[in-house]
């Protein structure tokens, strides 16, 4: 089991240290692992397991902090990913993000949490609804009251009643005077087309994110008008297997508050709304770059953020490139954004310029990958469609809402 | 006037920065220590205190040692509020080991605590009072998880399994039984949120403890789906090794399904079995299993790979097949029936390690027409977060390289996005080399050949050595390949001074290496290509690819009509540059002027006589040791052939004959294309942590032996689902128990009808079947405590591996062990040296050690000193007629002489 948690800042500064069990890990293990991963780079860095001399690191990286765990005996390594990814993302949830100062400013909730979180190097309570619950998030008016009155307990002094229940992520009795219910469909589209433009791999990975605040112990159902379509999903531990097994149907107590119920993929689609045209010639040292952006097929909703991103290879020594929509940044990482927003009516938005390659070299011989971004609000790709939410006591004022929209996830153009 | 001014502006600027981060505990962090701490601790207000505890805590986090507040800490655990108690509590867990004589002032409140009717602060104490490691709070802690344990609240239940491993970390003997005791009531709980911590604690404190699961089996089975995530992972592992354990494996198994066709000998037994097989040959099953590495695999798991590989270079695979007793069969067996189906909805979790988990049950359990469903949740599962992307790719590697036909269709998963990380795009790769088929092979070359213009040159490398390993097994592929590759190395070849660009030899390296690989399996078609090799050989300046092509020209310089013509160019060539070359490939131009040299038809023969005369006169003087040794080397072999050409051929001296047959032997011998085998890769559970290292973590053990665990129901007729098997499972589990027993069956008969007091001792048994003379057991088991040293865990691990090895049978010591006790039954060894004699090694023979002999050999004793060294017993004998004096053994590495001895027996 986990033996020990550290927080590493992006400089490699250990910000905080949670030993779990009676066999302390010593501080030093954060310095080796700091030395190796300068010395060995991004590929270190990528390793979630490490075997180091004394303790087996698990490692996982989110917005610049690294949460490291040590264990010295078998364990499940995907367990300790798992947990550590949860502490990640119940920190966020608390702190608004994760960075050095909101991780150091409220270093005492972290040592709470990560304390109600994992005992004795097994994970005691993760449900973020129940944390909730247990030790109250930083807000404002918490803040302006220890202020005010220079005390001002975040812990609380009850057991949450969902902590021991058989619907261990649901508060017994919430009471809401309005009961609203929220259903977003939000699909990531992952795409790879290939150096001749065409479309090797289209599949759209998507979540059914929940929101509800309903008073006592709702059990909803939610049905699909085409489940069939669904390849592969994945359950929050409310949904009820059976009903979905004999006619794929989502039966569930919801947890309180906002939630993912499911997540899917639908595989082996045939068009992407939009396309991306790169050519380059290149001759003597210098290259001709042009990229097209366009919309290939209408989804009937306005795209919106479009962005393209792509790295410049090493052998170039300098670019410029213009665009006749947008803006085109290049970074010192020689990491190309070209933000085109959306398509404009009269014109196709084209990127052009020329690329300085490396003294010696006439031809360049390695290509970027375009990385494109975009959003549609209001339709989801899939053309999954929820046919209908019931609940099986209807609560007074009762509000459903459903809402849909598709970003582009690993939407890769090869060049 | 102006001083006070000064100093307002100065708080002014303090307060501004202040007012970003205000209400959080910032300057508590950044400047812990800027007020006298201890004076805080003593104050009467809560809130000081806990400004005060916050400071310690902000210290600890920045790894600064605080102890020294300890006892006035501790005189804050009375306080009312939770949050003072909260960080009281943190505070005497990081420091009670190192201040036990203070720690203990708090028991008093903790149990004040336990007696609280809010069930909160009850489990807060409890948490701690188990954190605080002092043996001697041990029996009060006991005392307390033992009342928790029966604690209304389920949270507080919960806290109370997870404090069972504390207080088994201690590793008091006396409370063993008390602990494991408490361990079955919290699995026998109602509450899914207890029984997965109580899975938890099972798994560190008693993982073989068989009888705890056994009795309530089926209700495990049942709550699985509902208990929390976390403990869902362990509870799984835990059902499979019990059923494993008492059931053995599945005959309609990956596992066992291709011993079928090794075997007949049960195969016939079954019709099930029989037509899966004769399914599976209809459809090519070669193709689709691996068999030999199905077979491998499945002992890993029941053995470990490390006592498996170590064993099986001496013994055939088909040979050391399961024996068909020790397996089962999913159409009569309930339990199997029960895990597999309460397993598979798991494989919907949102939880990536439990769906990984129920995948390896399933993997290992499931019938083989059903393995197939886990295929589409572990593809899933890489559309989560890196770090778990790889370690499921680690896994399902293993599983393709046993069945690659389970992935094969769904290969289009395995693309390369460009966001992957170096190692997830390497195994992505290895994936897709693994699952190619003739019918997707050509969308996968589509990709590679995306990815060798991929800016990540290592990448690129790998990639091409991933199209070598395609094209070897898929026959067909090969000369769409090899065109491929050939222009590659034209174009990298001119692309300019490729040192300049990272990584960019490797790729040239690589794509040599790989038309090599191709070329290997049919020679004969492919000399076009070979000649091109050649041809480029003067614009490709790497070392490494020039060396792989100049050892081609040796070896192929006999194929087809055309390349025997090119010799005497190349290697007046080769002569040519042998100056300017790097000497790796300074040694391969030797090697290669020598084939040529005896493979040289009449004609060509003075010339490249004087060329290699020429050479091996240049290597002479080399500077690298390597090449004037391979030099010298070469020109004691060659004087046959340098000798006048008719001479070899007339003459018959008999020296000179030998030596022909020598170098022909050495330099003239056919290639024969090769694969190498996967056997020497390791395999672990699915979903260990030693899989994803390739070592063996320490606590990692395999699956139990199959039918280890033998219960004898005390009605076994009244099992129904037993005598639907015909007696099968009957009969199995019976001689399971008496292999190895000397004595017969009428012993164990007699003592399986006391009943299931008794049955609870098997698992000791099995290990008890081995002592070797009736009248003095070798070795003894009873409840007695055993010397300090053994108390050691891994030592008494180690020496249960130990115990069964031994190829001795015997019968067992019915020692009195009753039920609840029986699981810590120690095993005491006799005089073992007496009997077993270690083997001996020679380190010294007389011969060489003027008449000393020196041997040594392990002993099979834990050692005193810690339980990782090794005992060695060094023997001396004086074999020579006088006494030798001054004898020392030193220890190599440290250069200290560990023993000194002055030796000065005579012969003996």
């Amino acid at each position: 089991m986990l033996q020990c948690i550290y927080l590493l800042s992006d400089s490699g500064e250990v910000m905080l240290e949670k030993q779990l069990t009676g066999h302390r890990v010593d501080r030093s293990i954060c310095a080796w692992f700091w030395d190796q991963s300068l010395s060995q780079g991004d590929s270190f860095k990528s390793l979630p397991v490490i075997a180091s001399p004394t303790h087996y690191l698990f490692q996982i990286v989110r917005d610049g902090i690294t949460f490291l765990a040590c264990s010295q005996v078998e364990m499940p390594p995907l367990m300790a990913i798992e947990f550590l990814c949860r502490v990640a993302d119940v920190l966020s949830d608390y702190l608004g993000g994760v960075n050095e100062d909101l991780i150091k400013d409220n270093f005492i909730i972290v040592y709470e949490l990560l304390d109600e979180m994992i005992d004795n190097g097994f994970p005691l309570t993760t449900e973020p609804s129940i944390l909730r619950e247990m030790i109250a998030p930083p807000n404002l008016v918490s803040k302006m009251l220890s202020v005010v009155t220079g005390n001002a307990s975040n812990v609380s002094d009850t057991l949450p009643s969902g902590a021991g229940s058989c619907v261990p992520w649901r508060p017994t009795d919430p009471k809401y005077s309005s009961n609203e219910v929220y259903v977003d469909l939000v699909e990531e589209m992952d795409a790879i087309v290939n150096r001749d433009g065409e479309l090797v791999k289209c599949e759209i990975y998507g979540e059914v994110q929940m929101n509800s605040q309903l008073t006592g112990f709702p059990d909803l159902t939610l049905s699909f008008a085409n489940p069939s379509i669904l390849e592969d999903m994945r359950f929050h531990p409310c949904v009820r297997f059976r009903p979905w097994e004999s006619h794929q149907v989502l039966s569930f107590v919801p947890p309180d508050g906002e939630f993912k119920l499911m997540s899917y993929r639908v595989r082996k689609l045939k068009n992407t709304p939009m396309y991306v045209k790169p050519q380059i010639t290149s001759d003597s040292g210098t290259c001709r770059i042009s990229v097209l952006v366009g919309i290939r097929s209408d989804p009937g909703k306005a795209i919106e953020s479009i962005t393209l991103s792509f790295q410049l290879p090493h052998s170039v020594s300098s670019a410029d490139l213009s665009s006749n929509h947008g803006t085109v940044t290049i970074l010192s990482n020689k990491t190309c954004t070209w933000t085109i927003g959306r398509i404009p009516k009269d014109k196709t938005p084209c990127l052009s310029g020329t690329l300085a390659l490396e003294t010696g070299l006439e031809r360049l011989h390695v290509f970027p990958t375009f990385k494109l971004g975009f959003k549609i609000m209001g339709i989801a790709l899939s053309g999954l469609r929820i046919e209908k939410l019931d609940l099986q006591t209807v609560p007074p004022r009762l509000y459903k809402g459903f809402r849909a929209q598709t970003r582009a996830g690993e939407f890769d153009v090869r060049l | 006037m102006f001083n006070q001014f000064g100093s307002t502006s100065e708080t002014l600027s303090k307060a501004s920065a202040v007012v970003l981060r205000i209400g959080t505990d910032a300057h508590l962090y950044d400047d812990p220590e800027d007020v006298n701490i201890a004076p805080l601790l003593d104050s009467k207000f809560e809130s000081e205190k806990c400004e005060a505890l916050k400071r310690l805590l902000a210290l600890i986090a920045q790894g600064f040692d605080v102890s020294n507040f300890f006892p006035q800490v501790v005189k804050n655990v009375a306080s009312q509020s939770s949050e003072v108690k909260k960080l009281v509590y943190l505070y005497l867990l990081q420091y009670a080991e190192k201040r036990p004589n203070e720690a203990l002032l708090s028991i008093n409140y903790f149990q004040k605590d336990l007696g609280d009717p809010n069930p909160l602060v009850r489990a807060w104490a409890l948490r701690t009072m188990a954190g605080i490691r002092l043996h001697v709070i041990a029996p009060l802690a006991l005392a307390a998880v033992s009342k928790c344990a029966r604690d209304p609240a389920v949270y507080v239940r919960k806290c109370a399994a997870n404090a069972l491993p504390k207080l088994h970390d201690l590793r008091l003997e006396e409370h063993a039984p008390a602990i494991e005791e408490i361990v079955g009531i919290l699995l026998n709980d109602h509450s899914p949120g207890v029984v997965g911590a109580a899975a938890a604690a099972f798994t560190s404190i008693c993982p073989n403890n068989f009888e705890l699961i056994r009795k309530n089996y089926k209700k495990l089975c049942q709550i699985l789906p509902d208990v929390e995530e976390w403990g869902q992972i362990l509870l799984i592992g835990t059902l499979l090794r019990y059923v494993v354990a008492r059931h053995g494996l599945v005959r309609e198994s990956l596992m066992l399904s291709l011993h079928g066709m090794d075997s007949n000998g049960f195969c016939e037994k079954d019709a099930l079995v029989r037509d899966l097989t004769l399914d599976k040959e209809d459809g090519g099953k070669s193709d689709s299993f691996d068999v030999n590495l199905v077979n491998v695999v499945s002992k890993c798991y029941i053995e470990g790979p490390d006592e498996y590989l170590s064993r099986s270079s001496c013994l055939d695979p088909v040979t050391s097949a399961f024996d068909s007793k020790e397996t089962t069969s999913v159409a009569h067996n309930e339990d199997v029936k029960i895990l597999l189906q309460c397993t598979s909805p798991l494989l919907w979790s949102n939880n990536s390690a439990v769906v990984l988990a129920a995948a390896g049950v399933q993997w290992i359990m499931a019938p083989l027409e059903d393995v197939k469903k886990i295929v589409k949740p572990l593809l899933f599962l890489l559309r989560s977060s890196s770090a778990s992307k790889y370690v499921v790719l680690c896994n399902i590697l293993v599983f393709a390289k046993a069945a690659p036909s389970l992935f094969a269709p769904h290969f289009e998963n395995f693309f390369i996005c460009s966001s992957d990380a170096y190692q997830v795009k390497a195994h992505k790769l290895e994936m897709l080399s693994l699952v190619a088929t003739t019918s997707s092979i050509s969308s996968i070359l589509r990709e590679f050949e995306d990815y060798i213009k991929d800016p990540d040159r290592r990448f690129a490398a790998d990639t091409i050595a991933a199209i070598g390993l395609c094209a070897r097994r898929l026959p067909t592929i090969p000369t769409t390949c090899l065109d491929g590759l050939l222009a590659l190395v034209r174009q990298e070849s001119f692309a300019g001074d490729p040192e300049s660009v990272d990584g960019e030899e490797g790729v040239l390296v690589q794509a040599v290496m790989s038309i090599q690989t191709i070329i290997e399996r049919d020679p004969d078609s492919h000399d076009k290509v070979i000649i091109q090799l050649f041809r480029s050989l003067d614009s490709i300046k790497v070392a490494a690819a020039r060396a792989t092509i100049i050892w081609m020209v040796g070896v192929y310089c006999s194929l087809g009509p055309i390349i025997p013509r090119m010799l005497t160019t190349l290697t007046k060539y080769l002569a040519w540059s042998f100056k300017s070359e790097a000497s790796e490939t300074k040694l391969q131009i030797l090697n290669t002027t020598a084939k040529v040299l005896i493979s040289a038809k009449v004609d060509d023969f003075q010339m490249l006589k004087r060329i290699m005369v020429y050479m091996l006169e240049l290597g002479e003087c080399d500077l690298s040791y390597d090449i004037r040794d391979r030099t010298r080397f070469l020109k004691k072999l060659l004087p046959c052939k340098l000798a006048s050409h008719e001479a070899t051929e007339d003459s018959v001296a008999s020296q000179e004959n030998i030596a022909v047959h020598v170098v022909e032997h050495v330099f003239g011998s056919k290639l024969k294309p090769f694969l190498p085998l996967g056997l020497n890769d390791r395999f672990y559970l699915p979903g260990s942590l030693s899989q994803i290292v390739l070592h063996a973590a320490p606590g990692y053990e395999p699956l139990p032996k199959p039918c280890s665990f033998v219960f004898e129901e005390h009605d076994q007729l009244s099992d129904s689902d037993r005598q639907r098997d015909a007696g099968a499972v009957l009969d199995r589990s019976q001689e399971s128990s008496e292999t190895g027993d000397e004595d017969g069956s009428s012993d164990y008969d007699s003592e399986s009808s006391v009943g299931s007091e008794f049955s609870s001792d098997d698992n000791e048994r099995k290990v008890s079947n081995d002592a070797s003379d009736p009248a003095a057991p070798l070795i003894q088991i009873s409840d007695t405590s055993v010397s300090a040293d053994q108390e050691e865990l891994r030592s008494r691990r180690a020496l249960d591996l130990w115990l069964d090895d031994q190829p001795s049978t015997s019968n067992q010591t019915p020692s009195a062990v009753n039920s609840n006790q029986s699981s810590y039954a120690k095993i005491s060894i006799g005089d073992i040296g007496s009997r077993v004699k270690p083997k001996c090694y020679s380190l010294l023979d007389p011969g060489n050690g003027s008449g000393l002999k020196v041997d040594y050999a392990f002993l099979s004793e834990v050692s005193i000193v810690s339980p990782l060294h090794v005992c060695v017993e060094v023997l001396f004998e004086n074999s020579s007629g006088e006494p030798i004096l001054d004898v020392n053994l030193e220890d190599e590495e440290s250069m200290k002489c560990i023993l000194q001895q002055c030796a000065n027996t005579n012969s003996t």
